[in-house]
């Protein structure tokens, strides 16, 4: 294929919930290495758009590719496909009844088929490199902090090795006092070269993180482009108005 | 008027009938459990189709009488099978078949507890379906559902006593023959009442036990 370096392509989905279009008409690329920040108001799609990507949703019409295999093709076996898609849920979704440990482990057990040896070996790696600290590894979800809560979903993810990260508003369900070191994991770990698409409200770290930022809005994407022009001189008065208004909601994204 | 004496001849043999009721008991929940669960999660996970087929029977199961389900299988669905059911096996049916109905409910609404998230989390990491629930969902609802489990373990012991009608040696059974032949009632009537009371408080106090054992710490299910 030649489009090698195209790690995640969506090309014109369509999701409609009854007359509502949740997303309507919208296409993207995410290339290796790259980190992509998707903004807009409440009720933009932005969530819809992300849980498509590996079919959690499915799409009424439209066509999406993980590097070269169509994974919207109804033969494409899509648990395979999954397991390289790392997703972050807003509210962490960890498993309840497992302790933390084995919220990273049963991904590798259960669907890698790994030994338990080696799962542990994997999970302590991706633990230590979160940063969570090993006191907490034997506690149940309930029992942690929602920042460790986070970290705990984050580590998860990468456990699998996925080839992309989906982060769906990673810190919106976070007290504020957590926001800040989960930005900063998400920051790392698409530094280091993790391929990322993310969905948030935090100007700041998108502005920080972010090669190009789409601008989503009604469904659509109604803009996009890297963070210093969309930022600078957006180009649809939808668009500096989101912008004026998450200003006035989160500060001016320090 | 019978002595005192003569009563307490009876019973050894009144209190034989835990075994009948106990026996009745433990088959129905039993197989109340093994009917209950996947019909919860046929109707949770199933098509539309699957769903009305099990809100069928729940309303039937819940909506028909026990007396009434006892007389028409005993005299009516067995022997039209052709089959030539014992009182005791067929109370056993009856009474699990109806509890799978209300299991099947009990399950429902643990599995609506836990969430969809869960589930999307699982698949998000290459689970699928039939994983998710074997992994994530049941091990959870087994815990969730046992102070509502709990109750229905009363609620179907104290039924078992109405399996006297078809003759089954439960307690109630024994109880009523030791009547009729000393002519009193006030004490046979009452050493029913109050055994099963006795085992409905024992139960309910193990499967508490069990549930502050296997309950999944720091979260807060309260008891009722």
């Amino acid at each position: 294929m030649k489009n090698s370096d195209i790690v995640l392509r969506a090309v014109d989905l369509y999701k409609s919930y009854g007359t509502v279009k949740a997303i309507d008409g919208v296409s993207l690329e995410v290339t290796r290495g790259e980190t992509k920040v998707i903004v807009g108001p409440n009720g933009a799609g932005k969530s819809t758009l992300l849980k498509c990507l590996n079919l959690l949703i499915k799409p009424d019409k439209g066509r999406i590719w993980l590097e070269d295999v169509e994974i919207t093709n109804s033969k494409t076996d899509i648990c395979k496909i999954r397991q390289k898609i790392g997703f972050v849920f807003q509210e962490f979704n960890l498993f309840n009844h497992l302790i933390v440990l084995d919220n990273v482990m049963i991904g590798l057990t259960k669907v890698k088929k790994l030994s338990k040896e080696e799962a542990f070996k994997r999970a302590q790696e991706v633990l230590e490199l979160v940063g969570v600290e090993r006191s907490l590894w034997k506690r149940y979800p309930a029992q942690i902090s929602g920042g460790q809560k986070q970290r705990v979903a984050i580590a998860r993810a990468l456990a699998m090795d996925p080839i992309i990260m989906l982060y769906d508003e990673p810190t919106s369900a976070l007290d504020p006092q957590f926001v800040g070191e989960i930005l900063e994991i998400i920051k790392m770990l698409s530094r280091n070269g993790l391929t990322s698409l993310i969905v948030t409200h935090e100007m700041g770290f998108a502005r920080e993180v972010a090669d190009e930022i789409l601008f989503m809005y009604r469904g659509r994407i109604l803009e996009k482009g890297p963070p210093t022009q969309i930022l600078a001189r957006p180009k649809y008065e939808a668009t500096k108005r989101f912008f004026k208004e998450i200003n006035r909601l989160y500060g001016a994204g320090g | 008027m019978t002595s005192l004496a003569t009563l307490l001849q009876y019973i050894p043999y009144m209190l034989e009938g835990l075994i009948w009721t106990f026996t009745l008991v433990s088959g129905g929940l039993l197989l109340g459990f093994t009917i209950g669960l996947p019909l919860a999660l046929a109707e949770v996970y199933g098509g539309e189709y699957t769903r009305t087929l099990v809100k069928c029977y729940i309303w039937f199961f819940r909506g028909v009488p026990l007396l009434v389900l006892l007389f028409l299988f005993y005299w009516g669905v067995f022997p039209s099978l052709g089959l030539k059911l014992a009182p005791l096996s067929t109370s056993i049916i009856v009474l699990g078949l109806r509890s799978g109905a209300y299991q099947s409910e009990i399950f429902r609404s643990a599995i609506q507890a836990i969430g969809e998230g869960q589930i999307l989390a699982a698949e998000a990491l290459g689970m699928n379906r039939l994983q998710a629930i074997l992994y994530i969902v049941i091990p959870q609802i087994l815990r969730i559902a046992i102070p509502a489990w709990s109750n229905e373990y009363a609620i179907i012991l104290k039924d078992s006593a109405i399996c006297f009608t078809l003759g089954v040696a439960e307690i109630l059974t024994r109880a009523r023959y030791v009547v009729i032949t000393t002519g009193v009632a006030l004490i046979p009537y009452l050493i029913a009442g109050v055994s099963l009371m006795i085992l409905t408080y024992f139960g309910v106090k193990v499967l508490d036990r069990i549930y502050s054992r296997v309950k999944i710490p720091g979260l807060g299910v309260s008891l009722p």
